[in-house]
């Protein structure tokens, strides 16, 4: 079905729009509605969808601005503050992945040493009571790297906590 | 760190319209708003609902204010695209398929549509008829505005709105019409 048309439906529109229908406008179009199926059927659909439009108009408004206005701002700030708190975990995920790979690292650079220690703790007649000169010299002869191990690792291990501490504070 | 994180938060949660933008807004465009929703949907308390959720996203939504108009058809077209996911989510059988019974059964239904003369003709439109009938008649769009809201073709637009028109004109002019043909189904 193809909609016929009338070159004076605009015109006609605009009339209701502006509430001059019928008085308000000139004899002409008023007769040409008349005799026009098109118009005729504008007119009574766009009084009626008007008229239901004023009446509906008219009440009160539902809810105050002012809480929706509060609603929008609450969700945008928990929208912000996720966007934020995403590159904070993903730093808290990197530091654990390190802490996991320099503990790692070091529990195998100092697995050859467990069996000296196992024989210092088995042989107490060697070594009565704890000598601290016996411990500084042993830490001293462990190779620089693997002490360096222990420092990066402890340092990690300290922004690991930083990050864990900073999230677990409340948000509000 | 932590207060970094909050006024970041706190400048990102600044609205695009200060308060008594909004509420000059609002006052004007709340009841146009709900009565559409009102009417598409039949169901006041929906369009209550709905209503409130298109202005909470509206505010939202980091658009700049081009002004009135266009913030208007912004509104009415977040407010269609909630009718549809509520249509979807409902598992209703779908826009074109919502029966009349759902209309006349609903008291809050039943207490709009009795204030007009449109009611039961409106009541046995389809839904997108609905929609294409309220924002061409009530609101004023012209096709293109139209298709801006609904996100039909502009170009079916005419066509859609001429053949619900003819059908409503009809419903008007003989409000049993629609009765008899239900019947003679
Ligand atoms: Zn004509």
């Amino acid at each position: 079905m193809i909609p016929k048309s009338c070159p004076r439906q605009s015109e006609v529109a605009a009339q209701v729009l502006r509430g001059q229908w019928p008085a308000g406008c000139v004899e002409d179009l008023r007769q040409h509605v008349n005799g026009c199926r098109a118009c005729g059927e504008l007119v009574l659909v766009m009084l009626a969808f008007q008229s239901a439009r004023a009446q509906a108009v008219s009440g009160p408004a539902p809810v105050s601005a002012g809480v929706l206005w509060w609603r929008a701002q609450l969700r945008r700030r928990n929208a912000a503050v996720e966007r934020i708190a995403r590159p904070i975990l993903g730093a808290q995920i990197f530091a654990l992945v390190v802490t996991i790979a320099i503990a790692a690292i070091l529990l195998v650079a100092q697995a050859r040493n467990v069996p000296r220690w196992f024989s210092w703790l088995t042989q107490p007649g060697q070594s009565p009571g704890l000598h601290f000169e016996d411990l500084w010299s042993s830490a001293l002869a462990m190779p620089v790297w693997g002490l360096m191990l222990l420092v990066f690792g402890l340092a990690a291990v300290a922004v690991l906590g930083g990050f864990v501490l900073f999230s677990d504070r409340p948000r509000q | 760190m932590e207060n970094v994180a909050t006024g970041e938060a706190q400048r990102a949660a600044e609205l695009p319209m200060d308060n008594d933008a909004f509420a000059g807004f609002y006052e004007r465009s709340a009841r146009p708003l709900r009565a559409y929703l009102a009417r598409v949907s039949g169901d006041a308390a929906l369009a209550d609902d709905l209503m409130q959720e298109s202005y909470v996203r509206f505010l939202c939504a980091a658009r700049s204010w081009d002004g009135e108009v266009a913030g208007r058809r912004y509104l009415f077209r977040i407010a269609t695209n909630l009718l549809k996911d509520h249509w979807r989510r409902a598992r209703s059988p779908s826009i074109e398929e919502i029966p009349e019974e759902l209309f006349a059964t609903s008291p809050d239904a039943a207490r709009i549509e009795s204030q007009f003369l449109l009611g039961p003709a409106l009541a046995a439109m389809r839904p997108r008829d609905r929609q294409l009938l309220w924002l061409a008649y009530a609101e004023g769009y012209s096709h293109r505005e139209i298709a801006d809201v609904t996100g039909l073709a502009s170009a079916s637009i005419r066509l859609l709105l001429f053949r619900a028109r003819r059908k409503i004109a009809r419903l008007l002019r003989e409000p049993e019409a629609e009765g008899r043909q239900g019947r003679a189904r």
